[in-house]
């Protein structure tokens, strides 16, 4: 006999609390990287460094939709 | 300019560097030892095709997930995947060696949090040597170079560079032109 885990509301929202947690731990080492991506650009300074800090804020910008997304589809 | 080894770089600087001090030669690891992370961006980007072929065994049927969950989760392997593949190439980008008209730059960014920077001026330089084994480094070319500095200066070691006997000899004979031999 098959059994729906997912038809459980409990499940549910453990499965809402995990994946926002993991997203926030994960917006966390986001903005650690467009730190970490100044100081390296600090450190050697190249013509694509701009670019490489205009990706990292991108990727922050990403996750922190997502954020907003999976709190309000979940 | 995603070269790994660069001889007389134009549009790069590297902190600390000085008005007259001009860069000679620019190294980084060889573009093959960025295969581990690429393969592990192939797995996380696999992950979603993999996952419903495993899930009848957990006795949970695909159809049974919710659209929404099944939705983040994409969104989040591919985040993930993202996160992989920009960390895989920082590191590689940015850890580089310098050898400079004065010094030899090694640029170390060990982790996310942790940035190391070894100077070795090139008057003390005594000696280096190179090494090179295995399959891929023997196919690509690429291997370890050592240099050995005078006094308690730490010694420098360039991991994983291309053409490692061409890149020692060099930086023995820029060492040599302080010496005037």
């Amino acid at each position: 006999m098959e059994v729906n885990f997912f038809s459980s509301l409990a499940i549910l929202v453990f499965l809402k609390t995990a994946t926002l947690i993991i997203l926030a731990l994960y917006a966390i080492f986001a903005i650690m990287i467009v730190r970490q991506v100044d100081l390296m650009g600090k450190t050697l300074i190249s013509s694509i460094s701009p670019t490489i800090k205009i990706l990292a804020i991108l990727h922050l910008l990403a996750v922190l939709a997502l954020i907003v997304l999976a709190w309000g589809i979940l | 300019m995603f070269s790994s080894y660069l001889e007389n770089p134009q549009d790069y600087r590297v902190e600390g560097q000085d008005p007259d001090e001009k860069i000679l030669l620019l190294l980084r690891a060889h573009p093959i030892t960025n295969l581990s992370w690429i393969l592990l961006t192939l797995l996380t980007l696999s992950l979603p095709f993999m996952i419903p072929k495993f899930l009848p065994f957990l006795g949970i049927q695909l159809n049974s997930i919710p659209y929404s969950y099944w939705l983040v989760f994409l969104i989040m392997d591919f985040l993930l995947a993202l996160a992989i593949i920009f960390e895989g190439f920082l590191y590689w980008y940015f850890n580089v060696y310098i050898v400079t008209t004065k010094n030899i730059v090694d640029v170390d960014f060990h982790s996310i949090l942790f940035k190391n920077i070894d100077v070795a001026p090139l008057r003390n330089i005594e000696d280096t040597s190179s090494s090179m084994g295995g399959i891929l480094n023997s196919i690509f070319h690429y291997g370890h170079v050592f240099i050995q500095t005078a006094g308690a200066s730490k010694n420098i070691d360039l991991h994983s560079v291309p053409r490692p006997h061409h890149v020692a000899d060099f930086i023995l004979d820029e060492a040599h032109k302080f010496y005037g031999s």
